[in-house]
């Protein structure tokens, strides 16, 4: 037990270093954002009169609010296929391997490749799916197909293939957490009540662990809102969501627009994980 | 007409790799008994348990519930319900929903399965926590919950896996009490695993010793205290005095054994003996006495330690000559007959003598 205090002089003080930077490290750029995607006039300072006429432009043209539709989708279809593997390893590891040496060997190996940066591996993928790429030459060698295929590259298939490789352990992380609290006797009593284990897993250890799950899927969705490294890379510039708009505006010095643009994506992200909390208390995990 | 037995274990054997967890077990229990399995922890006795629920699958043997040979049916499909010693209720479940829970899977309708889960919430005196989750109860509150979640289903037999283990001990001899109220009243039979003696022959119609993955004896509390059969059961069962010796002699109904403490006279009592065969034999705290009588053949010189009461029993720690530990009970509303730090000859007629095998 700590004999600091909640609530006094000491706590407030330790709490003090990290406040300072988030202040200036996040609220203060995000409120300078802010402020910039509201200027008007023609002139670029902070004189500029305050104007929503920046956003009207912005959501009068179809094709962002499309962008808007699509960066959802792609997000969610991802937060689904993240979801359900990264459930089905979490559950493999925790319930299914028994010997304590594998579960090491299998959690090092799932986790290895993580301690590279985000971008490198984003950027690996492109030797895989390239039209003489080890995917194509492995779908020839094998027969499966006479010529290369071109959808993997510059396409969302390639996009969705490299994020969910990226994302996975993130959903999954929060439920081997949770799966391994689960006391092994609250299956066992399920099953002496009756319950065959389909139903042991929908009525026990689901709803246990949907605090993880949510968990998981407010990580991936977070990340893959805001990831424009993986689209760049393997969409190259064919494939545009959100976060890359934000780049093009700034590239063309149309900071305004930028900043616009990423206002709503911030909304976007505060909306999904105010959502996620709804569904989950978090403050509540741990205890 | 062909009895049928509640639960019937047939040579159950369970290994975990090179250790043997269950060897050879075999029990009976017939129409609405309290069996008491009792035993050191790594006895073998969850191991037992968990084989009947079918949470472990036995190497060998077969387990009849009912007459039904049970012993590759998963645990969803036997006439079972179990207590376990965390109680292992459901976090995320309130009382109400936990109790019913059992009834759900059998498929009740909704107002039927409603109406049977209060009154047995009322039963068992936790109507007013309905609709609380587990983590607000206390720990008698809890082991109702989890009993009744168990009972409610009206399962052939109750297994209970230390049931009163996680609770404060000032709440055990209720518990205890109206759990066998209970078990007499419903007719389920109860199988209470326990490490603890005192549940075991208060509770169990038939005690079921297990040691090292074996039935060492089984019968009723008063066989296994007044006649234990194997020198652990003695040494185990509280207020037993226990000698290891060499049989000297066999005279009619009667042996003689030589142990380092002296030569003792025991009745054979159907146990086969031969002269030179090693024999172990035991003796009750309370059946000791100081300054025997002159034609008690059993006597021997000790030396009182301490003497330690508890109201009802004076108990003296005496020590033999060799070193080795003694116990002589007394009625504890007499005055103290020995004092302590005093020599003291004591003795027991013949027939106290409980010899093993």
């Amino acid at each position: 037990m700590s004999t600091i205090r909640p609530r006094s002089l000491p706590a407030y003080l330790l709490a003090l270093p990290a406040g300072l930077w988030m202040f200036g490290a996040v609220v203060m750029p995000a409120l300078l954002i802010l402020w910039v995607s509201l200027w008007g006039g023609t002139a670029f300072g902070p004189g500029n009169p305050i104007t929503f006429a920046n956003y009207e432009r912005f959501f009068a043209n179809a094709s962002y609010r499309g962008l808007i539709a699509n960066t959802f989708l792609h997000t969610l279809m991802l937060m689904a296929i993240t979801g359900v593997m990264g459930y089905g390893i979490a559950y493999f590891l925790v319930m299914k391997v028994t010997s304590r040496a594998w579960r090491t060997a299998l959690f090092l190996a799932f986790i290895i490749p993580f301690w590279t940066s985000a971008l490198i591996r984003a950027i690996a993928w492109v030797p895989f799916l390239g039209v003489n790429g080890v995917i194509n030459q492995a779908l020839m060698g094998l027969g499966l197909t006479e010529r290369p295929i071109e959808i993997f590259l510059y396409s969302r298939t390639g996009i969705s293939m490299a994020q969910v490789s990226l994302y996975t352990l993130m959903a999954s992380g929060p439920v081997v957490y949770m799966l391994a609290q689960i006391p092994p006797s609250l299956r066992e009593a399920a099953m002496t009540l009756k319950a065959p284990p389909g139903v042991v897993f929908r009525r026990v250890i689901f709803p246990l662990t949907l605090p993880g799950v949510v968990i998981g899927q407010v990580l991936v969705f977070l990340s893959v809102m805001a990831d424009f490294a993986t689209v760049q890379w393997i969409g190259g510039n064919k494939i545009a969501l959100l976060p890359n708009l934000i780049l093009n505006f700034y590239e063309g010095a149309q900071l305004r627009a930028a900043a616009v643009v990423s206002v709503v994506l911030m909304a976007c992200m505060l909306v999904g994980t105010f959502i996620a909390m709804r569904v989950v208390d978090i403050r509540k995990l741990g205890t | 007409m062909k009895v049928v037995h509640d639960l019937e274990i047939v040579a159950l054997r369970k290994r975990y790799g090179a250790f043997t967890a269950v060897d050879d077990v075999s029990l009976r229990v017939g129409k609405g008994q309290f069996v008491c399995l009792l035993g050191p922890s790594g006895c073998g006795k969850t191991t037992t348990l968990r084989c009947v629920a079918g949470l472990e699958e036995p190497d060998e043997g077969d387990i009849l519930i009912g007459g039904k040979n049970v012993t590759n049916d998963p645990p969803w499909e036997r006439d079972i319900a179990m207590m376990f010693q965390d109680f292992a209720l459901f976090p995320h479940m309130t009382v109400e929903k936990q109790v019913g829970f059992g009834l759900e899977m059998r498929k009740w309708p909704a107002l039927k399965r409603d109406k049977r889960v209060a009154e047995v919430l009322k039963a068992f005196e936790i109507d007013r926590f309905a609709n609380r989750k587990p983590g607000s109860l206390s720990g008698g509150q809890r082991q109702r919950v989890a009993l009744a979640r168990a009972m409610i289903t009206e399962p052939r037999l109750l297994l209970l896996d230390e049931p009163i283990g996680a609770l404060d001990y000032s709440l055990r001899e209720t518990v205890m009490i109206e759990l066998k109220t209970l078990q007499r009243r419903t007719g389920i039979s109860f199988i209470w695993v326990t490490h603890d003696q005192n549940e075991a022959f208060s509770l169990g119609d038939l005690v079921v010793v297990m040691n090292h993955a074996k039935i060492e004896q089984q019968g009723s509390p008063e066989e296994i205290l007044q006649r234990p059969r194997t020198p652990f059961v003695a040494g185990f069962v509280q207020g037993n005095n226990v000698f290891h010796g060499k049989v000297e002699d066999v005279r009619g109904e009667e042996a003689a054994i030589g142990t380092a403490a002296g030569r003792f006279v025991v009745p054979l009592r159907g146990v086969a003996a031969q002269p030179g065969q090693a024999a172990s034999f035991s003796v009750r705290a309370e059946r000791l006495r100081p300054a025997p009588p002159g034609d008690w053949p059993n006597r021997l010189a000790t030396s009182c330690r301490t003497v330690e009461y508890f109201g009802s029993v004076r108990r003296y720690i005496l020590e033999r000559p060799d070193g080795e530990v003694m116990k002589l009970d007394q009625f504890g509303a007499e005055p103290a007959f020995l004092a302590a730090d005093g020599a003291a000859e004591i003795g027991w007629p013949t027939e106290a003598g409980v010899l093993h095998g």
